[in-house]
């Protein structure tokens, strides 16, 4: 093999590895570049998916509270209704008044 | 055959396309040639309606806050029948729980054959949690809840012509009604992807807000223990006069604020739908405000009052009282038919007398001034008060084709015509309060969600009277009251009023034997700070007892005495320090 041969064969050689060494740097970029991506636009769909459930499950969770309130509400206005009071009233020995007495306080 | 590295590697890659263009075809069919179609498929099985369980209604309080009207949580119940595996013991178990017959149940949950795949069905609607939580525990997929109200009445049937009801449809009689626009709450409801447990998907939820809107709390003028004090004692008059109904109106002439108003008969505004059922809408109108009627001589007051304030009679103006009249064909006597001589207006209002009004409206105001002062009072025309059905009363005015000289001689004693004890509340109100006709009113304030107060200001209608001619009438009235109807006099305190017996007209004429009641009043005199109308109808009782004077002037009394040491008004004594 002459020199001038090895020569040519060699380099040829070296600026095809090269170049295939390049491509697959290149490669591997977009690959991790494309995998760190997709991996932050998943993180950030499934932080909003669960945000959004949380949300949903807190919009129920204020309905629940809002009807329980209501609830208790209605109980405290049945427990404070006139003929509920009455009947307590009448049970703890109190009769309606037969006459009203007023005092008259002067301005000190 | 296969020689080589090369050829191998070619027949690979060949096989390998191959196998991959049967795929790569059907992406391009389903992703570009059926897209349209399979996307609306994939959007009909996903999309659905939801929302968040609906917001309470506003709820209804007194002047003190004591609540009125409230809200139950309860649930609707539902089923996927197609998803019922034995619908006989399903039936079985449910039928005690939702308090249906079972056979009634087995038949709702009965699939068809023809039906569709999918098919929901109402079994029953308003179950209590308590009942729900039996209904989640039997753990079956196919039952569905769905969160909802009852409205809930506090005080049962206490105000229940002033607070009404709303039906499904949104119809309804009262306050409720009339103020439905702000009591309403409910839910927002969107259509969209959801997921597997109905939860809208995550984009859905930044596409707007969902949160239920509650109602619009009000808070009414009523109290209810004044409220609660007139129901009773228009149930023991109604008892003790044998009468048909009746109503009796408390209101503050100061500021128009309804304090109480109570009608019989009445209803119980949660089971409307039962008496809807067995047509007896009758029930839901509210006498006060929905009912006009012939008021009678407590209608005098408006005739004396315009008399006065037109300047045509003076306090010493006198007429001689023959014991009858007769103008435009029609005679006009007194209720009594006696003869009374010389007399005033404090003799007129004293002793009820027809032919003195009579001869007011006739000698001495003229149709038109008379009518001028009968709509200055508001008769005619409804008051504006916030509630379903107000009913104007019926005036015939010298401009109507059914106008007679008739109606100038018997309408100012309250005969021929209609006027809602409202009306009639309103009036009297304006002499009580110097002339000043306060708009009649029952809203106090609006609560909004956002926390907002708004108060509805009271609201002048007019001066019909002046504060001179207001304050003779008062006196005048207070005076007939210490002399001829002490029955309605309040110990302590200073009071005004005016009796009236109206007879009930019937086709040709009027009803021999059946009358309406009246008193209305106010007190205390002066600066009254309530006047109380009170209407009994039909009282069975003796003949010479049917008067107003004998039967709703006690109750007026009654009532006046109670009211003002309710409202904590000392009596007059007190007022006027030791």
């Amino acid at each position: 093999m002459s020199v001038l041969w090895q020569q040519k064969t060699h380099g040829v050689l070296k600026r095809k590895e090269k170049m295939q060494r390049l491509l697959a740097q290149l490669l591997l970029g977009v690959v991790v570049i494309t995998t760190i991506l997709a991996g932050i636009y998943l993180t950030l769909v499934a932080s909003n998916v669960h945000t959004a459930r949380r949300l949903w499950a807190m919009e129920h969770e204020i309905a629940n509270v809002i009807r329980d309130n209501q609830a208790l509400i209605t109980e405290i206005a049945r427990l404070s209704s006139i003929p509920v009071l009455q009947e307590r009233s009448v049970a703890l020995g109190y009769r309606p008044a037969e006459s009203i007495d007023y005092l008259y306080l002067g301005e000190p | 055959m296969l020689h080589g590295p090369d050829t191998r590697q070619r027949l690979i890659a060949v096989l390998l396309i191959a196998a991959l263009l049967p795929i790569l075809g059907q992406l391009v069919r389903l992703q570009v040639l059926e897209h349209s179609q399979h996307q609306s498929e994939a959007e009909t099985l996903v999309r659905r309606q939801y929302a968040l369980p609906e917001a309470p209604w506003g709820v209804i309080m007194d002047r003190n806050g004591d609540l009125l009207i409230g809200n139950v949580p309860v649930y609707d119940v539902g089923a996927e029948i197609n998803m019922i595996t034995d619908t006989v013991i399903a039936a079985s178990v449910l039928a005690p729980l939702l308090n249906r017959p079972e056979e009634e149940l087995l038949a709702t949950m009965t699939l068809s054959e023809s039906a569709e795949t999918l098919v929901w069905r109402p079994l029953t609607n308003h179950v209590p949690p308590e009942t729900a939580q039996k209904l989640r525990e039997l753990n079956w997929p196919w039952i569905t809840l769905s969160p909802t109200w009852e409205r809930y009445y506090a005080e049962g049937a206490l105000a229940c012509h002033t607070l009404g009801f709303v039906n499904a449809d949104g119809m309804g009689y009262g306050v409720q009604a009339f103020q439905l626009r702000f009591l309403r709450g409910g839910s927002l409801k969107r259509v969209g992807p959801v997921s597997g447990d109905t939860s809208p998907m995550p984009d859905e939820l930044t596409g707007g807000n969902l949160t239920p809107y509650p109602g619009t709390d009000l808070r009414l003028t009523i109290d209810r223990t004044i409220q609660a004090f007139v129901e009773g004692a228009l149930d023991q008059a109604i008892v003790d006069y044998n009468a048909v109904g009746g109503t009796i109106l408390v209101m503050n002439p100061q500021t128009g604020e309804i304090l109480a108003v109570a009608s019989r008969p009445n209803y119980e505004p949660h089971r409307y739908a039962e008496y809807a059922q067995n047509g007896e809408t009758m029930l839901f109108l509210d006498p006060a405000v929905s009912i006009a009627y012939e008021p009678g001589s407590v209608f005098k007051i408006v005739t004396v009052a315009a008399a006065l304030d037109s300047g045509r009679v003076d306090m010493n103006w006198s007429y001689h009282d023959l014991g009858h009249l007769e103008y435009g064909g029609v005679p006009i006597r007194n209720s009594d038919g006696a003869v009374y001589g010389q007399q005033g207006l404090q003799g007129i209002l004293d002793y009820s007398l027809n032919v003195g009004v009579a001869t007011l409206s006739t000698r001495e105001l003229g149709a038109d001034l008379f009518y001028k002062y009968v709509r200055a009072f508001g008769f005619g025309q409804t008051t504006g008060i916030e509630l379903t059905g107000e009913a104007r009363g019926i005036v015939h005015l010298p401009s109507d084709w059914d106008w007679s000289d008739s109606h100038l001689a018997t309408n100012p004693f309250g005969q021929g015509i209609a006027v809602t004890p409202l009306q009639m509340a309103m009036a009297t109100s304006a002499i009580a309060n110097d002339g000043v006709m306060m708009q009649p009113r029952i809203v106090a304030e609006r609560h909004y969600p956002d926390g907002r107060i708004i108060p509805i200001p009271a609201h002048e209608l007019g001066r019909p009277i002046s504060a001179e001619t207001a304050r003779a009438v008062t006196e005048m009235m207070a005076r007939s009251v210490e002399t001829v109807a002490k029955v309605a006099q309040v110990p302590g305190y200073r009071v005004a009023g005016k009796s009236g017996t109206a007879q009930i007209p019937t086709t040709g004429g009027y009803d021999p034997q059946q009358v309406v009641a009246s008193y209305v009043g106010f007190g205390p005199v002066p600066n009254p700070q309530v006047v109380i109308l009170v209407n009994l109808d039909r009282p069975d009782v003796p003949a010479n007892m049917r008067w107003g004077i004998h039967t709703a002037a006690p109750v007026f009394q009654k009532v006046m005495a109670r009211v003002l040491t309710l409202m904590g008004v000392p009596p007059s004594d007190l007022r006027a320090g030791p």
